[in-house]
């Protein structure tokens, strides 16, 4: 029988995994660095950051989840700083943006 | 690869500022999240630095997360500029000072009598776990100071290839 402390943990957790998923297929499928920026923040941020929440709740003294929480915030501040660093640098250096006109494998042609 | 970054610097568009155009791109984003967390970093790195004696981390460790902080402040404030506060010259007083701490160390106690790095021989209680730590200190100063180094070494290669694209592209304009 599952807790609902247990039952807590592992939706955070399978909610971590779901979005590292959907974080790598994003990275694998998207055409250009745009796109595949926008897929891996959004969805790393969100699957790291349930992840560590799991992570505290499961540890559940003091110290280590004070940790994991810090950990949390740094995360949320940092990473799509990275991003948005990523994003900026590239639209400085020139690189264009996928649009549809430069044509995609799966848009009924 | 290098045509294509060099054509809008010498391009007609003027909005570029070819003065001092460099790999740099001021952003407030940027600026402002160095400016939260870059002091939480430090912290997080001498944290580590002195919990290298009874735990998990120690003075390389420590001193490449310090490190980083020079290298958030170069991404974010512009090399050149962290370059202006942080010269070669006081890298290489920051690195001899670290070394010089070690050696302190180690063979000071073999002036005092004992092996290299013996502490106990040192006449103050609980020399060991200062020595430990002033140990990893040092080394921490060392490391931090060797890898922001070779950051700015490799961004003055950057730039320095970039200046000399823009001179090569500025003469043939010229001819």
């Amino acid at each position: 029988m599952v807790t609902l402390y247990e039952g807590a943990v592992l939706a955070l957790l399978a909610g971590g995994v779901f979005f590292g998923v959907v974080a790598a297929v994003g990275l694998l499928r998207m055409p250009d660095l745009y796109t595949r920026a926008h897929a891996a923040s959004k969805a790393d941020t969100l699957g790291a950051g349930l992840s560590l929440a799991a992570a505290a709740a499961v540890l559940a003294s003091s110290l280590p989840t004070i940790k994991a929480v810090l950990l949390l915030v740094f995360l949320f501040l940092t990473n799509p700083t990275a991003a948005h660093a990523i994003s900026r640098a590239a639209a400085d250096q020139g690189i264009e943006p996928w649009t549809a006109e430069d044509g995609g494998g799966g848009d009924g042609k | 690869m290098s045509t294509p970054e060099s054509e809008p610097v010498t391009s007609e568009d003027g909005d570029t500022g070819d003065s001092d155009r460099t790999l740099y791109v001021e952003s407030p984003i940027i600026m402002g999240t160095v400016r939260v967390v870059a002091p939480f970093v430090f912290t997080f790195g001498l944290f580590i630095m002195f919990h290298g004696a009874d735990s998990a981390g120690g003075g390389f460790q420590g001193g490449v997360i310090v490190s980083t902080v020079i290298l958030m402040l170069a991404v974010a404030f512009g090399v050149e500029s962290t370059r202006d506060w942080v010269t070669p010259e006081r890298l290489v007083a920051i690195v001899g000072v670290g070394v010089s701490v070690v050696l302190l160390l180690g063979i000071g106690t073999v002036a005092l009598g004992g092996s290299f790095l013996e502490y106990d021989v040192v006449p103050i209680d609980h020399f060991n776990k200062y020595g430990i730590e002033l140990f990893e200190i040092g080394i921490g100063v060392i490391v931090s100071g060797i890898v922001a180094g070779l950051f700015f070494g490799l961004a003055a290669g950057a730039s320095g290839d970039q200046r000399n694209d823009r001179d090569a592209d500025e003469r043939e304009g010229l001819l």
